[in-house]
């Protein structure tokens, strides 16, 4: 099985391309999609290191998505990334098992810093086992 | 004193009456509160008072019903009684000269040691008489015996000569006559053998008749007398005498039974006349006997009660009107009072409303922009990474700074629409102990240079015992430098800025007080400032958004914000924040 560092899921299509582009250049390998069923399909075919989420899609609400996802790959940690949280939305997507909940604009180095955290607790995980 | 007396009618008079939040005037349930309290004191005063009334002159009119009733039988009793002794007296006399007359006989009687000694056993007998003699037919008198020297007087034409010759017996009215002292005449008629007839006459004192008759008087105010149909007093009257011995009052009608009757004498005063037309078995007489009693001797005892109840009736009634007066007074504050505060409850609701729109609108716009405004992000962020990772035009480093100032740029811009997402939603409110003091002054500290500039003073008051707050700094900050904006946009140049503050409720609130003397708020304004979109200002000048976000903030922060003002005379913001605030959702 193929594996990524990142997908990216986010309905508007040249954000989720820059942000993969931008990713790219800071040598993390990227893929994106544009709704929420496409997500999950892809999810259950790779695997990845983590999934950043937007809430609103085009065909399934964020948080579905995110349920869905933890479902099929509970390991992968999955950040929320959206440019309209409620304080609803956050409770009811950290309760769900999300990473962590972002607003857009943001700053690509605390992705980046979140990044690298995970894959830090990720080897130490390898090593430990 | 006049503390005590302010503490009463402060008691007895509504709150509303002093009240002037016009503002609320559409709120209120009731339109008129001084009616209300006027129409419930008036509703409960007629319940309670006319009842009260309407019994006591119910019982009044039956007490003086019934008390004239009883007067006039007593006066009628007195009437009666004093008649029978009059018509005793006049028909004991009249007995004895008809006994006489018949015993003796004319021959016997015209002797005058005999006519004497009849007159000495009659005084013995009787009392009461002056004189006798004896009248021939002709009227001239032949036989005297008394004190007087009439004899050879011709009483032919004397008017109780011809009734007695009538009648065969007579009574005379009381008059002067040839003796010129008042008395009055008895006489009876006989006949002598030859077929002619005399007359015995007595004389009789008037003096014992009005002793008969004073005996019967009763009270200081009661009068009674005789006096003849025309109304002549026979006896003396103490208080009814008018000119030339004529009694001032009507003459009665006449009547064969003693009667009593309601009148009122020539003063007006009510009275009581008992009167009975006096009659002998032997002879009719001219006399009436009038009893006269003033009414208000009679009611005495009862006009006393009548006031004592009248008193006892008054204070009661003043008892009953203080209650009546202090409990609707009490409760008609009370509704009063819950219907100012439900009238508050609704303007804040409104403005509530209204910033709610604002916010809901504020949201919507915040995320319109948020999306592309972080595609600007990422697309700079790439040209950026473009830069630093991939070293490409690295020759050339004003391009880098002018993407760095895109980036500001964006920053900025979210941070604005967080802000005013947070406007209408709890976001981004973290908590941290502040120094009021510390915080004050950081705002104070962007003016300086304008208030040296401008010549304003600017006094901060905020005393050490204010406690650290534990609010989101940002927030506070925000709040209190658009305060600080407001008052120095209303002041002119030379004007004061007082900052102070306090704590309240047991150290669990500080209250804030900024306070100018500016131009101030007109009352029209007044509850509208903290509207959004409200301003006084120019068009193009202000948005009216300020003091909306501004109350939007403080009740974020679970704050509440008010405002004093008077045009011309400057305006205070009071701003109460809790010490502490309640646990909230961080990011």
């Amino acid at each position: 099985m193929k594996h990524l560092d990142i997908l990216i899921v986010d309905d508007e299509q040249r954000y989720a391309d820059m942000l993969a582009k931008r990713l790219g250049l800071r040598s993390l390998t990227c893929k994106v999609c544009y709704d929420g069923q496409s997500a999950i399909d892809i999810v259950r075919e790779e695997s990845f290191s983590m999934v950043i989420l937007d809430l609103r899609l085009p065909d399934l609400y964020g948080t579905e998505v995110l349920t869905r996802i933890k479902q099929c790959r509970p390991e992968t940690p999955v950040i929320i990334l959206t440019g309209h949280g409620t304080e609803k939305d956050r409770e009811q997507c950290m309760a769900n098992g999300a990473h962590s909940f972002m607003n857009k604009p943001m700053d690509i180095n605390r992705l980046v810093t979140i990044m690298a955290d995970v894959k830090e607790s990720d080897r130490h995980g390898r090593i430990a086992e | 004193m006049a503390e005590s007396l302010n503490k009463i009618s402060g008691t007895l008079l509504p709150q509303f009456n002093r009240s002037d939040d016009e503002h609320l005037n559409p709120y209120y349930t009731f339109q008129d509160y001084r009616q209300t309290w006027g129409m419930t004191i008036f509703t409960l005063m007629t319940t309670a008072l006319l009842p009260l009334v309407v019994m006591t002159l119910i019982y009044y009119q039956l007490i003086e019903t019934s008390i004239n009733t009883e007067s006039l039988l007593r006066t009628e009793r007195l009437a009666s009684n004093a008649r029978r002794a009059v018509t005793f007296f006049l028909e004991e006399r009249l007995a004895a000269l008809t006994f006489t007359v018949n015993e003796m006989g004319y021959d016997q009687l015209t002797n005058p040691n005999s006519l004497a000694e009849v007159l000495r056993n009659l005084k013995l007998g009787f009392g009461g008489l002056t004189d006798l003699s004896v009248i021939a037919d002709s009227g001239t008198q032949v036989t005297y015996a008394g004190p007087f020297n009439l004899e050879g007087k011709d009483y032919s034409n004397q008017p109780w000569f011809i009734e007695c010759q009538q009648h065969n017996a007579c009574v005379s009215e009381i008059f002067s006559g040839y003796r010129e002292v008042p008395h009055v005449v008895v006489a009876v008629k006989s006949m002598r053998p030859d077929g002619r007839f005399f007359v015995l006459r007595a004389t009789l004192e008037t003096e014992r008749m009005i002793q008969v008759l004073s005996s019967y008087k009763t009270g200081e105010h009661a009068d009674i007398f005789l006096v003849n149909r025309n109304g002549l007093l026979q006896t003396p009257s103490q208080f009814y005498e008018g000119a030339s011995h004529q009694v001032n009052l009507p003459v009665p009608a006449y009547s064969d039974r003693t009667k009593a009757v309601m009148s009122t004498d020539h003063s007006g005063q009510p009275i009581l006349i008992g009167y009975a037309f006096i009659d002998t078995k032997i002879a009719p007489t001219s006399f009436i006997l009038m009893v006269i009693k003033q009414k208000a001797g009679m009611m005495k005892v009862w006009l006393d009660l009548r006031s004592n109840i009248n008193w006892f009736f008054g204070i009661s009634a003043i008892i009953i009107a203080l209650v009546i007066t202090l409990t609707s007074t009490v409760m008609v504050n009370k509704i009063f009072q819950a219907d100012r505060q439900k009238a508050e409850t609704m303007v804040a609701a409104e403005r509530n409303c209204q910033l709610a729109s604002i916010g809901q609108l504020a949201a919507g716009v915040a995320h319109e922009i948020n999306n592309p405004l972080a595609l600007i992000n990422e697309t700079a962020g790439y040209v950026r990474d473009l830069f630093t990772i991939k070293q490409q035009y690295k020759e050339d480093p004003d391009l880098v700074e002018h993407i760095d100032s895109i980036i500001e740029a964006v920053e900025r811009c979210g941070t604005i629409t967080r802000q005013l997402l947070g406007f209408a939603r709890h976001f981004d409110v973290q908590s941290q102990p502040i120094n009021l003091n510390d915080m004050v002054a950081d705002v104070i500290n962007f003016h300086k240079k304008e208030a040296e500039y401008r010549n304003i003073k600017i006094q901060v008051n905020i005393p050490e015992t204010i406690p650290l707050i534990e609010t989101d700094r940002g927030k506070l900050q925000q709040i209190i430098l658009n305060l600080v904006n407001n008052a120095f946009q209303a002041i002119d140049n030379g004007c004061f800025l007082d900052v102070w503050a306090e704590t309240v409720e047991g150290d669990e609130q500080v209250r804030l007080f900024i306070r100018d003397n500016g131009c101030g708020i007109s009352e029209d304004h007044l509850n509208k400032v903290f509207e959004p979109f409200f301003t006084t200002k120019k068009e193009g000048h202000g948005t009216g958004l300020g003091l909306s976000i501004t109350y939007g903030l403080v009740k974020k922060l679970h704050g509440n914000i008010t405002v004093q003002s008077k045009t011309g005379q400057g305006t205070t913001f009071v701003i109460s924040l809790p010490v502490k605030l309640k646990e909230e959702i961080h990011v």
